[in-house]
């Protein structure tokens, strides 16, 4: 088991990232249907994405003028590949990951400083205005949420005394960070929706912008590209379940279960406001993030380092 | 073998992206083509068990080469950076620094004495970089990040928008938008020049008569 645990879990990556997007699209499209009044039918909600993705992959693709073609290729493999880099280092359960490195939060931050690099390319890349300014918000926006984030992730990480994601689920045993921390988890949800930019967090892409950086993208490339984003706010919601919700910790059922069950139940928090809270503007967001977001998270953190100290001594 | 291959393949990227961030035309493409020519720096670092080292290398440099990317294109006077332009200038200032650096490198790499301690599997280096970090090295770290944060502090103090001469933005107001508050003074003065030489012209027609 022991060796052959990676392997497994490479296996659980893959599964994850296509079922984790599929429940996101499934997630997506029942909340509309509540939301506008048609009732809860999951079996439609959950075939429909596969129509959408069907219709997306045989559609003819269209070009702009004078584009950069190896950005507009890279840009989406890119996120999605990343999105799988971040799950890499998520236990499903103890000692299932691919590799559970004693720095998987230093890798997940890594992952996520590249979906910058990985969204300005897809704005670059068509040579047109909204795609452009998609990308330049999404700047402005990455670095408003950023260092809250990893603040509220080594929060989490202090109480374990380890950056390893298996070692900071195991110190929760006795008390989720959820409850020890309690600024924690509200804190990395906000920071999580704008780096997954989705919802009302949704800039670079917001219909505002005629879809932003997507505004010219089509066929595959688009499926990539949704996908892709879908693949982020799995990653997000595993990485919270795993910081903030105890992992695989839990009572009768086996580890994985539990793990799945508490990304699932944090990716319903996260689809929901996409449909009941309206899109903020970006100025907003960025006031926002400098001024509460990042002084909560030194809260956070610093409330963390005390309990941290007290315990330890 | 494996990790001689990698490390061998990583440096071959590393050195030609690097190469290419001056053969390229493009803002852009020469920031990722750095930031690439770094991952595969950062890449390397983790081969070399300096995981902490290796990972922080890509996570900086991920915003960082972000950044560049926006500044450059904001400063540059061709229309706002985005049409091709080449990415070298000052030929020989440039050479010469490069065969100095490269010479100075090559000299540590091959006249420097490397230890030969391979890490044992179960030795994690980020706790030891961490009693490094704030126990032998503090004082350099700290100057450092001080130093840092005063530079940033003096840049927000130099672009923001009041200063010790009054606000930024004094003496540029932006025009009016209502087209009379800038289009209504323009025929007042014209007729009042065109008055003042009428006067002149009757004064002067006056002076000829009187003479006459």
């Amino acid at each position: 088991m022991t060796v052959w645990a990676p392997a497994v879990a490479a296996v659980g990556v893959g599964a994850a990232l296509v079922t984790g997007t599929w429940a996101v699209a499934t997630l997506d499209t029942a909340v509309a249907g509540v939301v506008a009044g048609r009732g809860l039918h999951l079996r439609r909600a959950a075939l429909a994405p596969l129509r959408r993705a069907a219709l997306l992959a045989g559609r003819h693709p269209v070009t702009t003028e004078r584009p950069d073609a190896p950005a507009w290729v890279v840009a989406g493999p890119l996120l999605l590949a990343l999105a799988g880099a971040a799950l890499s280092a998520l236990p499903l359960a103890e000692g299932l990951a691919v590799a559970d490195v004693p720095d998987g939060l230093v890798l997940y931050g890594a992952a996520m400083a590249l979906v910058m690099v990985a969204v300005f390319l897809h704005g670059w890349a068509p040579n047109s205005v909204f795609p452009l300014i998609g990308a330049y918000r999404f700047v402005a926006q990455a670095l408003s949420y950023q260092i809250a984030l990893f603040l509220v992730l080594l929060g989490a990480a202090l109480p374990a005394g380890s950056l390893g994601l298996g070692a900071i689920v195991e110190a929760q045993s006795e008390l989720w960070n959820v409850i020890r921390q309690p600024l924690g988890l509200p804190l990395f949800l906000v920071a999580g929706t704008a780096l997954s930019f989705w919802g009302p967090l949704a800039l670079p892409d917001g219909e505002d912008l005629a879809g932003g950086t997507a505004a010219e993208s089509s066929g595959r490339e688009l499926l990539v590209w949704r996908t892709a984003r879908a693949a982020v706010l799995v990653a997000t919601a595993a990485v919270a379940a795993a910081c903030f919700l105890g992992g695989w910790l839990g009572p009768v059922l086996p580890g994985p279960v539990w793990m799945v069950a508490k990304t699932l139940a944090l990716l319903v928090i996260l689809v929901v406001p996409a449909h009941v809270v309206p899109r903020v503007r970006i100025e907003r967001f960025v006031s926002f993030g400098w001024t509460i977001l990042l002084p909560l998270s030194l809260v956070d953190v610093f409330a963390a380092g005390v309990v941290a100290l007290r315990t330890s001594t | 073998m494996i990790t001689d291959v990698l490390s061998w393949g990583l440096a071959a990227l590393s050195l030609w992206s690097a190469w290419r961030v001056f053969r390229t035309d493009s803002m852009m493409r020469a920031a990722y083509l750095l930031l690439a020519s770094f991952a595969a720096v950062g890449a390397l670092l983790v081969l070399l068990s300096a995981e902490f080292l290796g990972l922080v290398l890509v996570l900086m440099m991920a915003g960082e080469m972000t950044i560049m990317v926006v500044f450059m294109v904001m400063f540059m006077m061709n229309p706002a950076g985005l049409n091709p332009m080449t990415m070298v200038h000052q030929h020989r200032a440039a050479v010469a620094a490069g065969i100095v650096s490269f010479a100075g490198l090559a000299l540590v790499g091959v006249a420097g004495d490397f230890p030969d301690r391979p890490a044992a599997d179960e030795v994690t280096t980020t706790s030891a970089l961490g009693f490094e970090l704030l126990g032998d090295s503090m004082l350099i770290f700290q100057s450092a990040g001080v130093t840092l944060l005063a530079t940033m502090i003096g840049a927000v103090a130099l672009t923001s928008r009041g200063g010790r001469f009054g606000d930024a933005h004094a003496g540029s107001d932006a025009p009016a938008l209502a087209p009379e508050a800038t289009a209504s003074p323009a025929p007042a003065t014209d007729a009042v020049e065109e008055g003042a030489h009428a006067a002149h012209e009757h004064d002067r027609h006056g002076a000829e008569g009187e003479a006459g």
